[in-house]
């Protein structure tokens, strides 16, 4: 009887067909070796890295992997927006500012152990604007033009120097190196892998990639040949762990030693945490709202009006409540990690309703008016859009501006941005760390949509100010200009200014000099184990 | 027997047809734009513009659809947008991970959901009864991300007995490391399913041990363990089965959010980051594959059927 049982029990055969299909998974799946020791650093990335090469890099986590790896001509001293040299020693620049002569670092070799030299700068940089260029076909390169678009030509004058000649000059040129797509590749390593060098990096950086398993983590190992000294870390493992929560309890209990975006309403437990240190500090993120300042788009092409709506949102609280404190408010688009560029000394939008009502009631809207504004459920440094807009909603409804929200996906979102919509949260981050990067972008009318001047915002004052900093060599002069145009654009108030988030990073005690970066970047070359 | 397989194999042509064109459609149809997701904010319009290009995204639908299902017909995805790599090789590493945690959920859906619906069933009314259906009433009704997160509060951060979230240690594992890395999202996805065969379960048997060939099973003195397991059981199989069938489907699904919370490297969790890149190939790819898969478990299902309950066979 109980032989039959067996047999016949549906359950039964359910269980075994499930068993066996699960041990042969189990036994098709490869197994690690290593176990954790004191020379490794864990990091827990919000996404795993997609690409390992350079030029292809589109987002954040990708970038905090593949800048490991690639080092730029320049580099920014950690901590700082100030340049350093990186595989340049040194440079000279011509009077008229379009010649850069950069002396190579001697004696550098590429994880593929190939020489680093001047042909090498020729072929990884032209391999991203010239067409014709053996390696043009290995990958798609969609910020060529944002970096190397003022470039007329690189030439190698000796084995260690070369020489850039610009189409104009232009002041950043130097901060614009440091741009992760324009990081030195390998001549042989892109010879030898084609596209496939996405999963073959080969730079000249501190870490090498030396195991990549998609979804589950990234392994690097100190390069010991490195030019500025080995790093004390020799083993960095980078592992996505996408929920919140998750990073919050593998940083608690140890499971990893560095991560970041965990629950702000988490933050002070964990600063009373004996095994974590929290780290805080300023981006160079801005938050903020663009208005469509066209004349066909009544009321918002007013100045006044749109005063009256930063006179009415609370950015002040809105960074307190629903940010818990991981921003402060905006009064300029540059945020405060400019230093001496970020002005404060421009029309200061506090919170006054009463004001709000009155500048409206100037502008001819009494009663205030309708309208409409977009706002996307999530995205690249969109911090907590919908809370933040919903608020704002409430704020303007205030003074009686009654806007409708209409919530969106991210992708979706992007493409309706390009549509000059009335109204739309945005925001924004300077990788490079030059004001150029920020302000011409968004305010110049050089970059009318399709580019990101949404708002189609324009001072003939503004534009010839930023046209013209962007050709001075003069740093004192650079700085003037960049003061004076954003006390201009706060004046005209194209957006509602309303954050700058800031950069939280939570990791354990035993990470020692861990600095954070104005750009979002992790650098651990300097970071020690205890 | 060969030819009702051979007639049901038929029958998923069109089936794999039919979501070919819908997730092509809907794809394509929706709003967002692969290259302006994949250049992000910074980009310029020529960029986008050679990007399209680049990708064939400039071509007539019609056209990228032929273009897709060739190559789909000679075993080629073709590459990922975003990752410049294979599509075929990623579904399937993903895949793997994916399927280790959904047997793993049946697993333990069937072991719990079964026998709780057996024992509820054979003693109706009873305390047993009531705090089984009372468990099972929640897990159906508590969503996934809820459950998942209170398991990682309570027993990773709390008691610390368990990781929180991935297939291995960092530093790399054996079996006995995955096999801690499985046991909080395999037991969160297969509690919903648990709860449903429980119920399903429960009821299907009641139905049926009350039917008069039970009575005379008993009435000629065959003990109740024979009566439950041979005579009762083999009969509520078929909705089991059933309800098994669909919860295959439901666990697929289900491994989107708890490969999400858990940071399972799944095939979930690469879709979703897929779709809000607009990556074409590697979308279209993965459905179609786990449309296909989802394809074969049904026919393995109605095979199953068809040894159940011999009317179904070679119909």
């Amino acid at each position: 009887m109980r032989h039959r049982e067996n047999k016949r029990g549906i359950s039964g055969i359910f269980i075994s067909a499930a068993t066996v299909i699960l041990v042969g998974l189990l036994w098709a799946t490869p197994f690690g070796g290593a176990a954790a020791s004191s020379d490794t650093l864990v990091v827990g990335l919000v996404a795993e890295p997609v690409t390992f090469d350079p030029p292809q890099v589109t987002d954040l986590n990708t970038a905090r992997a593949v800048r490991r790896v690639y080092e730029g001509l320049t580099g920014f001293i950690p901590g700082t927006y100030d340049i350093e040299p990186a595989l340049a020693e040194s440079w000279e620049i011509s009077d008229d500012g379009t010649v850069y002569t950069f002396k190579l670092r001697q004696g550098v070799t590429f994880h593929d152990g190939s020489p680093f030299d001047a042909e090498a700068v020729k072929y990884s940089m032209e391999r991203q604007i010239n067409a014709d260029h053996p390696a043009h076909a290995s990958g798609k390169y969609p910020f060529a033009k944002n970096y190397l678009g003022n470039v007329a030509a690189i030439d190698a004058v000796d084995s260690h120097t070369v020489k850039f000649t610009l189409k104009e000059p232009f002041a950043p040129f130097l901060q614009y190196l440091t741009h992760l797509s324009i990081r030195i590749v390998s001549p042989k390593a892109l010879q030898d892998w084609g596209a496939d060098i996405a999963t073959h990096p080969a730079g000249t950086g501190p870490y090498k990639l030396a195991e990549w398993q998609p979804g589950v983590k990234a392994v690097f190992e100190a390069n010991e040949d490195y030019w500025d000294g080995a790093p004390s870390v020799k083993k960095l493992i980078f592992v996505p762990i996408v929920e919140a929560q998750a990073r919050l309890s593998a940083i608690t209990t140890g499971e990893i030693d560095l991560t970041y975006d965990v629950p702000a309403e988490s933050l002070d437990a964990l600063r009373g945490d004996a095994n974590v240190a929290v780290l805080e500090g300023l981006s160079a993120h801005v938050w903020y709202f663009v208005l469509n300042t066209r004349l066909e788009n009544p009321p918002f092409n007013k100045k006044l009006v749109r005063q009256a709506m930063n006179y009415a949102v609370d950015k002040e609280a809105i960074v307190k409540n629903i940010l818990q404190g991981t921003g402060v408010a905006a009064y300029t688009p540059l945020s405060p990690v400019y230093g001496k560029t970020h002005n404060k000394e421009v029309r200061r939008y506090d919170y006054d309703p009463a004001k709000a009502k009155a500048l409206l009631a100037e502008a001819g809207h009494p009663d205030g008016f309708e309208c409409k504004f977009l706002v996307p459920v999530s995205g690249s440094g969109m911090q907590s859009p919908v809370d933040m807009g919903t608020y704002i909603q409430a704020n303007l409804a205030a003074v009686g501006i009654r806007c409708e929200i209409q919530t969106m996906e991210w992708g979706a979102y992007l493409a309706e941005y390009r549509n000059s919509p009335q109204m739309a949260a945005m925001s924004w981050n300077s990788t490079v760390g030059d004001p150029d990067y920020v302000l011409y972008r968004l305010f110049h009318s050089g970059a009318f949509p399709p580019a990101w001047n949404a708002g189609w915002y324009q001072n003939e004052k503004v534009d010839a100010m930023l046209g013209d900093a962007r050709k001075k060599a003069d740093p004192d002069l650079r700085l003037q200009l960049y003061r004076d145009a954003q006390k201009l654009i706060v004046e005209d108030a194209p957006w509602i200014f309303v954050d700058h988030g800031s950069q939280i990073v939570v990791h354990n005690k035993r990470v020692k000099d861990f600095v954070l970066s104005p750009n979002f970047d992790f650098k651990f070359k300097k970071v020690t184990l205890e | 027997m060969w030819q009702y397989l051979f007639k049901r194999l038929l029958h998923t042509i069109p089936v794999l047809f039919g979501v070919s064109v819908l997730v092509f459609g809907m794809l394509h149809l929706a709003p967002g734009d692969p290259a302006q997701i994949l250049l992000g904010p910074e980009a310029t319009a020529d960029s986008i513009a050679q990007v399209r290009e680049d990708l064939g995204l400039d071509k007539p639908l019609v056209v990228q659809y032929a273009t897709w299902m060739s190559k789909m017909a000679r075993g080629d995805f073709g590459r990922s947008i975003v990752l410049g790599r294979e599509v075929f090789p990623e579904i399937w590493a993903r895949f793997k991970a994916t399927a280790i945690l959904t047997v793993t959920s049946l697993i333990i859906a069937v072991m719990l959901g079964v026998s709780a619906g057996i024992v509820s069933a054979v003693r109706q009314y009873s305390l047993f009864d009531s705090i089984a259906m009372l468990v099972a009433l929640a897990g159906v009704s508590m969503p996934l991300f809820f459950t998942g997160i209170v398991a990682i509060l309570a027993f990773a951060m709390k008691l610390r007995w368990l990781p929180s979230a991935g297939m291995y240690s960092p530093a790399g594992g054996d079996l006995w490391d995955l096999l801690r890395h499985l046991v909080l999202p395999a037991l969160t996805l297969g509690t919903v399913s648990a709860a449903i065969l429980a119920r399903m379960t429960r009821s299907a048997m009641l139905e049926i041990i009350r039917q008069d060939y039970v009575r005379t099973a008993r009435a000629k003195g065959l003990n109740e363990r024979s009566v439950i397991y041979i005579h009762a059981l083999r009969n509520a199989s078929i909705t089991i089965v059933t309800v098994l069938g669909m919860q295959i489907g439901y666990l697929l699904g289900g491994s989107v959010i708890t490969e999400a919370v858990f940071s399972w490297p799944g095939i979930g969790q690469m879709m979703v980051r897929a779709i809000q890149a607009r990556d074409y190939p590697m979308v279209q790819g993965g459905v179609f594959f786990v449309a296909a898969m989802f394809v074969f478990i049904n026919l393995l299902v109605d095979v199953l059927y068809a040894y159940l309950d011999p009317r179904i066979r070679y119909r």
